[in-house]
Order: C-alpha cells, then sequence, then structure tokens
C-alpha cells in the first residue's frame, strides 16, 4: 500500500474539488450568523477542520453536502454551484459525488456490512458505473482492504465492534470512487491506534481512487496527515 | 426515487423490527379475520337461510301477515292466529292448477320441538336447498296413526333411536304439564340432517293428531274420554282443520293469479303467500343487524390500524439515525418518506394473507362440529367479489395511516442537517 503523508502526491488534477465563498449561515433567525473561511481545495488533495464545538463544523459540513443552503455565499463541488440545484437534484448530487462518514451510528442497522457498503451504488447509477458495475467485488476488496473478516460481512452490523463498524462506513464513502468524502469526526468514538490504522486506510485508499477528504475532528494532531488545515473559530 | 431500493429497505426494515411488529401484525390479522368472518359467514347463512324452502310455490294460512305465516310454518316460530278449514283443504286438492299439495297442522310439542302434523306428500314434494328432497336417515316414514318421524336435530339432542316410545305434549313450551300420556308414539324413522327447521321438529299424521286429541275437547284431557292406541286403531279420523298447506302448482306461471284467487277467497279468509319473497324481507330484517355487526368489526380493523401508526411513530425515534445515513448517502426525502408507507402496506398485506389463511383453517375445523350440533352447514368456497373488495380495503387503508408517518419523516427530514437526527 502506498505510504500516506501530506507530501505523497495524489493525482494531480487542475480542477476543483471543492470550492467555497463568502459562506454565512445561521439555523435560527435570532441567532448571530455563522461565517466561514473561503475554500479552494484541488482535487484529490485533503483538508483537515478543527475547531471547537460549537464552532459550526457541522454546519460547514451541512452545507458542504447540500443537505442546507448558505444565507449567503456560494459553495461548489466538482465546479457544481449547489445552491442552483433543486432540492431533489442536491440528493442526487450528493449520491454520485458525495461520500459521509459520521462519528458513530454510521450504518443502517437492518442492512448486512456488505449491502451497507454498496448502499450508495444503489442510490446512485453513477457510483455503480465507477465500480465497473460489480459493486459487490469492489465491496468486498474494499472490506478486504479494511480488514474485516469474511465471515462479519453478511452479519447484522449492530453486532460488529464501533471500529469495525467506521471502517464499513469508510468503505461506503469510499465505494464508487465519489469526488469528496466528509468525515465528521469519524475517530473519535476509537482509541488511539485505532484512530490512526483508521485515518492511514481512508487516506490511502482515497488516494488511489482520486477522492478528496474533508476531515473534520478537534484533535490537532492529526493535522499532518492532510494538504490543507483549517482552524474555525467560535461564532462571530 | 428509486422503488426497488425502497422496497428493499422497506422489507429489510419490517423484518428487522419484526418482534414488534409481529404483535401489531397478529392484532391486524385477528381483527382482518374478524372482518372476512363475519362477511364470509353473511353470505353463508343469507345462503342457507334463503335455501330453507325452495320448489313450494305458495304457502296457504289463515288471514295474517306473510312474516308471520313464514314465521310459523317454515321455522316454527310464534303460533298460528287461525286454522283453515279441511274442506277448504279439499278444495284446493281438486283444484287442477295444483299439482300437490302438503297439509301442515301445528299445535303440540316433543320437549320443546314443534310437532307437525302432516302425510306423506311432505317426503315426497317439499325441497330445500338446491331442490333436494327431506329423505330417511334411519327408518321408515309413518305408516300408522301413532308413528311418528324424528328431524335430524331432535333425534341427535334426545339421543333417540327408531322404535323408541316418545309422548307428546299439548301446546308449545319446553316443559308443558298436559302431555298426551294416554297415546304414546313409536318412533319409526329419524330424518337426514338438512342443516333447516326440518330437523328440529317431529312429525306425525293428521289422524294421529286428531287421536290425540280425542277427549281433549275442552283444552285438558278428561278422563276416561281419551283414547288409547288399541281403540283408536279400528277408528278413522278426519281433521276439521289444518294450520296451513305447502303448494306446488303445475304451471308456476299461474302462481300469482292463484296467490290473488286464493287472498280473495270468499269463503273463508285465507292469506297466500310466496316464500321466496316473505324470505327476502325476513332477510332484509334481520340484515340490519348483521350490517350493525359488520360495522363493529369494521372498527375494530380501524382500532387496529391506529395502533399500527402508534407503534410506527413510537418506531420512528428509533430510526431516526439510520434516516441521518440514508439521507446522508443520498436518498431523497421521499424515498426515506415512503418507507413508511410500504412497511404499512406490507404490514396489512402479511395480515390480509395470514387473516385468509386463520380464517380457512378455523372454518375447516368447525364446520363439521356446527353441522353436528346446530345443524348449520357451512363450507368452504373461494372469495366471492364483495369480499376481495372488503379484503382489499384493509392495506388501501393501511397505506392511507402509513402517510401520518411518512409526513412527519418528510417535514422533518427537508430541513436536516448532516448527521442531525430528527425526530426525537
Amino acid at each position: 500500500m502506498t505510504s500516506l503523508t501530506e507530501t505523497t502526491g495524489p493525482l494531480t488534477d487542475p480542477l476543483p474539488a471543492l470550492t467555497t465563498r463568502g459562506l454565512g449561515f445561521r439555523w435560527e433567525p435570532s441567532q448571530p450568523m455563522l461565517r466561514f473561511p473561503d475554500l479552494d481545495i484541488p482535487r484529490g488533495e485533503h483538508l483537515f477542520l478543527q475547531g471547537a464545538s460549537g464552532s459550526g463544523k457541522s454546519t460547514l459540513l451541512s452545507l458542504l453536502s447540500g443537505m442546507q443552503i448558505p444565507h449567503s455565499g456560494t459553495v461548489s463541488i466538482l465546479d457544481t454551484e449547489l445552491q442552483r440545484l433543486a432540492s431533489s437534484a442536491r440528493d442526487r448530487f450528493r449520491a454520485d459525488h458525495i461520500g459521509v462518514i459520521f462519528q458513530q451510528f454510521n450504518l443502517v442497522p437492518y442492512l448486512s456490512a456488505l449491502a451497507n457498503v454498496t448502499l450508495p451504488c444503489r442510490l446512485s447509477p453513477r457510483r455503480r458505473q465507477n465500480t465497473r458495475s460489480d459493486p459487490e467485488k469492489d465491496a468486498t476488496e474494499l472490506l478486504k482492504l479494511l480488514a474485516i473478516p469474511e465471515d462479519h460481512w453478511q452479519r447484522k452490523v449492530t453486532r460488529l465492534s464501533i471500529g469495525q463498524q467506521q471502517r464499513i462506513a469508510a468503505a461506503r464513502a469510499l465505494i464508487g470512487a465519489p469526488g469528496i468524502i466528509l468525515a465528521d469526526e469519524p475517530t473519535s468514538a476509537l482509541d488511539t491506534d485505532n484512530r490512526d490504522r483508521f485515518l492511514d486506510l481512508l487516506l490511502g485508499l482515497a488516494n488511489e481512487r482520486g477522492s478528496s477528504v474533508v476531515f473534520v475532528s478537534h484533535d490537532r494532531g492529526l493535522s499532518s496527515h492532510f494538504h490543507h488545515q483549517i482552524h474555525l473559530g467560535g461564532a462571530s | 426515487m428509486n422503488p426497488r431500493l425502497a422496497f428493499s429497505l422497506a422489507l429489510a426494515s419490517l423484518w428487522h423490527r419484526r418482534r414488534v411488529l409481529t404483535l401489531v401484525c397478529l392484532t391486524l390479522t385477528l381483527s382482518v379475520s374478524l372482518l372476512l368472518g363475519i362477511q364470509y359467514l353473511r353470505t353463508e347463512v343469507r345462503q342457507s337461510f334463503t335455501s330453507t324452502i325452495s320448489g313450494t310455490d305458495l304457502i296457504v294460512g289463515a288471514r295474517s301477515g306473510q312474516l308471520n305465516l313464514l314465521l310459523y310454518t317454515v321455522f316454527h316460530i310464534g303460533d298460528a292466529t287461525n286454522n283453515i278449514r279441511w274442506s277448504t283443504f279439499e278444495k284446493l286438492r281438486e283444484d287442477p292448477r295444483i299439482d300437490w299439495l302438503i297439509p301442515i297442522s301445528l299445535g303440540d310439542s316433543y320437549r320443546g320441538y314443534r310437532v307437525v302434523a302432516t302425510d306423506r306428500n311432505f317426503l315426497e314434494h317439499f325441497r330445500y336447498g338446491q331442490e333436494q328432497p327431506v329423505t330417511l336417515a334411519d327408518g321408515e316414514w309413518f305408516s300408522d296413526v301413532f308413528h311418528v318421524v324424528l328431524g335430524a336435530g331432535v333425534a341427535r339432542e334426545l339421543q333417540h333411536q327408531t322404535g323408541e316410545e316418545v309422548t307428546l305434549s299439548h301446546g308449545g313450551g319446553r316443559t308443558s304439564f298436559s302431555n298426551h300420556e294416554d297415546t304414546p308414539f313409536r318412533i319409526t324413522g329419524i330424518l337426514e340432517a338438512t342443516g333447516t327447521p326440518v330437523d328440529q321438529a317431529v312429525y306425525i299424521s293428521l289422524e294421529g293428531m286428531e287421536a290425540m286429541h280425542v277427549g281433549w275437547e275442552s283444552g285438558v284431557a278428561i278422563p276416561g274420554r281419551t283414547l288409547t292406541p288399541e281403540k283408536a286403531r279400528g277408528m278413522t279420523f278426519a281433521p276439521e282443520a289444518i294450520t296451513a298447506a305447502y303448494v306446488g302448482l303445475r304451471n308456476p306461471i299461474l302462481t300469482f293469479r292463484l296467490q290473488r284467487a286464493l287472498n280473495q277467497s270468499a269463503e273463508e279468509p285465507l292469506s297466500a303467500i310466496l316464500p321466496g319473497v316473505a324470505l327476502s324481507e325476513l332477510w332484509r330484517l334481520m340484515g340490519q343487524f348483521e350490517k350493525a355487526l359488520l360495522g363493529i368489526t369494521g372498527f375494530v380493523v380501524i382500532t387496529s390500524l391506529v395502533g399500527l401508526v402508534a407503534v410506527l411513530l413510537t418506531l420512528q425515534t428509533q430510526r431516526a439515525h439510520e434516516i441521518a445515513v440514508l439521507r446522508a448517502t443520498g436518498a431523497s426525502t421521499g424515498l426515506v418518506a415512503s418507507l413508511h408507507v410500504i412497511e404499512c402496506l406490507a404490514l396489512a398485506l402479511v395480515s390480509c394473507l395470514m387473516a385468509m389463511v386463520v380464517g380457512a383453517a378455523l372454518l375447516a375445523g368447525i364446520a363439521p362440529w356446527l353441522l353436528d350440533t346446530y345443524g348449520i352447514s357451512l363450507t368452504l368456497r373461494p372469495l366471492n367479489r364483495t369480499e376481495w373488495a372488503l379484503l382489499a380495503t384493509v392495506p388501501a387503508a393501511a397505506a392511507l395511516v402509513g402517510l401520518v408517518p411518512a409526513f412527519g419523516t418528510w417535514r422533518r427530514t427537508r430541513t436536516q442537517g448532516l448527521g442531525e437526527i430528527t425526530g426525537q
């Protein structure tokens, strides 16, 4: 496997993966506007987003994923301006181009590990095509690479350990090579060994697939793995 | 939205929550079984009810309402208002339009069962159901004054065999204090079960009826004036009156003309009724009750569906995580909301299927017992159109109530942030 440092040259691509300009958002009209620094991430490069709780990390991810529309400014993912899309088109765009990993409860409890991984390919024909129309094969490869034992693949995901669940979530985010992977504190429920291993695997596989990772964490120690780092302050 | 994905997710989700949902499904199954069962029985009972008597063109009795006449002649409920003279009956016998006549004379009872005095024509011409004749299961039709033939229900209930002697009672009622003790009757035959009121009566000859009432002119037995079987043997008895007569015509087209003629008879006030018309009027009366019953059952189904929604709304909070995951992965609000509707629909379909199985099993199980105990014959048959339509309303209603949680989910997920847990 390729070594993973910030100096590893990803597939250089002149196109930006992610561009934001003058983003501002508030959940309630009475609240002060959250303002975010402008981002410019070229394709295949990774961003580390660090900030205290309440600094708007999750809000920024909601804006980047198209689940929320900013009150001011623009978000462009892979040269598509998200607020120009209707909400159903944003859902389709998210299925096509964005992989997501949460802190925990990442999986659909009634689907097997394998079915959880192939879920994006069932929602998006594009992600399915990217697996050369064989999501199962791609999923099993990813699960193997992420060291999920084969007898766990058909098992109920609720019976797997947190570390395994997070790695299955990573496989789901990676499958079908989306342009961008949003990871919201995916390692905060893991111990240090598991955390480093998880990060290595995630970034290594993202590099192989040319996906950009936006990684949110309060753990500054991880920032050296990324091409770009941003620190979010409190509400301003 | 991707219907195939929605279906497979909904089914996987149902299977995942099968423990809780089994109970809901069971409740729904029971209520649907009840609904379907009552509708089925309604049809069956109606069928069996309207086939209580067939092949008889007219029933003639003393002047009264058609329901009253039908009730006391066919169903042995209530009493005759009056008798018709024997001479009138004899005149009918000579009427060329009439093919056959079955005389019926009522008034006495045997341990609560009606005593019907008639003649051999009853065996030959009476028909029920699909023109089925009455046949003897054991022994033979009465041929002597003091012979009696029992209906299948009477023989079964009282455990009588042919050859036994029984004492008939004067008047109706289960416990009569004046019995025709001097004139015991011997059981010569037992009728085959028909599933009609025929089973619930005993049959003697018109002569027998007359013979046991000799000496009873004042209403009670006057000692010394009643007959003994020995004395009666040598005598002939001509009845003065009978209660009613079943009439079969040579040409049924003349039914209405004869009915009008009889109703306007100048010699004696008579009523002639068409059994089919009277039966359907009676059914209309009873129909109110069974409609109410069906209505109540409908409410039971609605109650189960409300229970289903309550359970689904409770489950909704548990599902917040999975909905967040599905939304983040790119599932539309519509797909997430449709899961509820599909799940409701699937549960209802499973319940309907199980209700049909339960209903069929139950029917197959109790049908022999019902026939044995109550003489009601139920057959297992494919559902008719009305029953299918009734059954189809259940999944339709379930899909409708599924819209309640579906709308809630749709509304919340529209404004949900990435990974945000809603619905708690």
